[in-house]
């Protein structure tokens, strides 16, 4: 385990945009005080300290900087150093606001060795002009305590105590009054309370102590979140000179995915959900992700959706100096029945689902569609267009065929409406059919029509999901003088008006053919 | 004679790689089929118009329509039944007609199960998504829909030759007549025509198609509906107007 603590991390962002020859701090509200909450290394040699208020600090030296405190920038720029850290390891944690803890076990010897990899960490994060310390331990409190409390190095397993012996309590990240507590009764160092019965301790401080000291010496596993979810297939590649063109970084690509298809291979899974990171030399990280309709393994496949994916981006894929090292995770994979690949019956299928994940690449997911029955019988409900990314083959309408050949229902109008839009109609009361109406300005006067066909609304929802509320609906198919054909619908029933209430209103539905 | 420099002419305009004529559709009228040459052709492009904005609904029926015959396996002729019909729309035209509606696809015969949608913002992708569409073999028809304005005759031609290459049946559907230049081996206009009136609430759909422009014959306009019971197109039953109305000429004397 490997935690990186970025001991003037809030003043280092803000010296990177900004050079000051004065001390700089960084100073935000805490209560109702502003106080200094960051401050760098000329600061400190001034004798300012976190924690001092911002008044006290301009009164003892009116010469610093100070510069208020922006947590989401402080944010952001951590999530893309743990994005940029992303090239040791998948297993990269957010720590806090000025670290990261990175699972570098069985990753390392891709750098040559941990001391390898830790000098390789230096030089960038030196080039980048960040203060650092790094430790690498056996455990995640171990090495959080002696990249902070202690002296950072590499500790093997089995040295956490002698690690910890000598630090503070405050080491074992644990809550600040605990540790105050503590102190208060004598006990300053981890060495004081290793070897103490632990029933008292428990029962004394709480039982965080006990844990905290359990996972710090590794006696209890602690768990890492990483940030990003971990790819259940991954391939990369580094490169010994950085490439920049794109047909360099799809046929990259295309090698990587033959990594991945013989791992793929091996457990019968394909991708359905796959993201290239591109690491370029400044640090800056990209990421391309792009989605399947079917488990995927062909690379020549993967190589065509992500040429699909390039073309889309819109601010082009910006190389800078160049990436020096690309990787290929499969995020989402699924059983992938061998009968699918290859020629066979299904070769329609997997043609048609070749172009839809080629079409979904370059305009977006959700405008490549197809028709989903459901079972309900308000009309813009039963009949939805999905993403045909995730429409599987059974997509309900035989079900509805069935339904419909049952209920023996009325014909349904070519095209729907996205909401049903209010129109001017004079009709028959109660409830007969309408004369004419004019809708987006146009009169058309009905010559005959077809109905009703009543829906009633739905008594689980307030509103029936459009502006007519939850009415009952009558519909009528209806064709006024020219031949045009409109599907129309009066919402509410005369004979449920009550006084003062509006009488119900028409709406134009859909146009037939 | 005629017919057989006709035939050697259709030789040549076939693109080389492909061996086999990918066919017709018939639209089921035996006048029309026979003036078309069997029905709209397979590996071409048509251009389909709505008369005016407000016969939009009327024209996409008759697309529609036709797709469904093209799915249609009982017809002999029609070798590539039985494949995918792509409709790509750009964003407007599904804001002002609606979406398309699986019941009422149903009820003209075409099968929801085979459809893609595609929702184009651009014109660009418009066209791109078609080509694209174009270069899967395992579609039947495809179908780009747009709203007025004139299209670039360079991307006609492209779409031509894309359909050509691939076999299927290629439909561009505008919302007006435009007066460009085309490539397309067919274009009509369409325009919604009053229904036979029936005594059980609605007639067939009926419509007027004008067909202005045919690479294999002559042109015509008919008067067509779409027989629910046999899936396919037939002459509409009753006397329409055929001829102009008289008109309203006060200055000339009648002698």
């Amino acid at each position: 385990m490997l935690s990186l603590w970025l001991n003037r991390f809030l003043t280092d962002r803000i010296a990177r945009s900004h050079e000051t020859s004065l001390p700089r701090v960084v100073a935000g509200k805490r209560g109702n005080a502003d106080v200094l909450v960051a401050i760098d290394a000329a600061a400190e040699n001034l004798g300012l300290s976190p924690g001092l208020s911002l008044a006290q600090a301009r009164a003892m030296h009116p010469a610093i900087d100070v510069v208020p405190e922006d947590a989401e920038a402080d944010t952001a720029l951590l999530e893309k150093i743990a994005d940029w850290c992303l090239r040791y390891t998948p297993l990269v944690a957010c720590d806090g606001r000025d670290g990261l803890l990175l699972d570098i076990g069985g990753c390392a010897h891709l750098y040559g060795g941990e001391d390898a990899l830790v000098t390789d960490l230096s030089t960038r994060l030196e080039a980048a002009g960040f203060a650092f310390s790094i430790a690498i331990a056996g455990t995640i409190g171990a090495a959080w305590a002696a990249a902070r409390f202690g002296d950072p190095g590499r500790y093997d397993d089995g040295e956490e105590r002698a690690l910890l012996s000598p630090l503070p309590l405050s080491a074992l990240r644990i809550a600040p009054a605990t540790a105050a507590s503590l102190a208060r009764v004598g006990l300053k160092r981890i060495g004081d309370i290793v070897d103490l019965p632990r029933a008292p301790l428990t029962a004394r401080f709480g039982a965080d102590l006990m844990r905290q000291l359990d996972r710090a010496l590794g006696h209890e596993h602690e768990p890492l979140t990483p940030r990003l979810p971990v790819a259940p297939y991954v391939a990369e590649q580094r490169f010994a000179e950085p490439i920049a063109r794109e047909e360099d970084v799809l046929a990259v690509t295309e090698r990587l995915a033959a990594q991945l298809k013989t791992a793929l291979e091996r457990h019968g899974d394909g991708a359905r959900r796959i993201e290239l990171t591109l690491f370029r030399t400044d640090g800056a990280v990209r990421r391309i992700a792009a989605g399947t309709s079917r488990p995927l393994r062909d690379p020549q496949e993967i190589r065509a959706l992500f040429v699909e994916r390039l073309a889309a981006l819109a601010d082009a894929l910006d190389p800078g100096f160049g990436f020096d090292m690309a990787r290929l995770a499969v995020l989402t994979a699924e059983q992938c029945p061998p009968e699918q690949i290859g020629i066979g019956g299904a070769e329609d299928a997997a043609e048609i689902g070749r172009m839809i994940d080629h079409l979904s690449a370059r305009l977006g997911g959700g405008r490549v569609r197809r028709l989903v029955a459901r079972q309900s019988h308000i009309p813009e409900l039963a009949a939805v267009a999905a993403p045909a990314q995730t429409v599987d083959n059974d997509n309900g309408w035989a079900a509805f065929r069935r339904h419909r050949a049952e209920a023996d229902l009325a014909p349904r109008p070519l095209r729907l409406l996205a909401q049903p839009e209010p129109i001017e109609a004079i009709a028959e009361v109660p409830d007969g059919p309408p004369l004419r109406f004019v809708w987006r300005r146009a009169h058309h006067q009905i010559v005959a029509a077809e109905g009703p066909e009543r829906i009633e609304g739905v008594w689980w929802s307030e509103h029936g999901g459009h502006p007519s509320g939850n009415l009952a609906r009558d519909y009528f198919r209806v064709e006024d003088k020219n031949g045009l054909r409109f599907w129309l619908f009066r919402a509410g029933l005369y004979r449920e008006l009550m006084p003062g209430m509006p009488p119900p209103a028409w709406y134009v539905h859909g146009t037939c053919a | 004679m005629i017919e057989e420099l006709r035939q050697r002419l259709q030789a040549f305009e076939r693109p080389p790689g492909l061996e086999d004529d990918p066919g017709m559709v018939p639209l089921g009228i035996e006048t029309v089929d026979r003036i078309l040459g069997g029905g709209l052709a397979r590996g071409a492009l048509h251009e389909i118009a709505a008369a005016g904005e407000a016969h939009v609904p009327t024209a996409a029926g008759f697309v529609a329509g036709v797709a469904a015959l093209s799915c249609a396996a009982r017809f002999p002729q029609a070798g590539r039944g039985n494949k995918s019909v792509v409709w790509i729309a750009e964003d407007m035209t599904v804001a002002e007609s609606g979406a398309l509606h699986g019941p009422g696809l149903i009820d003209i015969g075409l099968a929801p199960e085979r459809l893609v949608m595609v929702a184009a913002g651009h014109r660009r992708d418009l066209l791109w998504a078609l080509e694209e569409a174009l270069r899967c073999r395992s579609v039947g028809v495809v179908i780009g829909e747009l709203r007025g304005g004139a299209l670039d005759t360079v991307a006609v031609r492209r779409l031509s030759l894309a359909a050509a290459e691939s076999g299927a049946l290629a439909v561009l559907l505008r919302a007006a007549p435009e007066g460009d230049a085309s490539t397309a081996a067919t274009r009509w206009i369409v325009s919604a025509a009053p229904s036979t009136p029936s005594p059980y609430g609605l007639g067939a759909p009926c419509l007027t198609a004008q067909l202005m422009r045919n690479r294999r014959g002559t042109v015509g306009t008919w008067t067509i509906e779409w027989s629910e019971s046999d899936e396919r197109f037939i002459l509409a039953a009753h006397a329409q107007p055929v001829a102009q109305p008289v008109p309203h000429r006060p200055h000339r004397k009648i002698a």
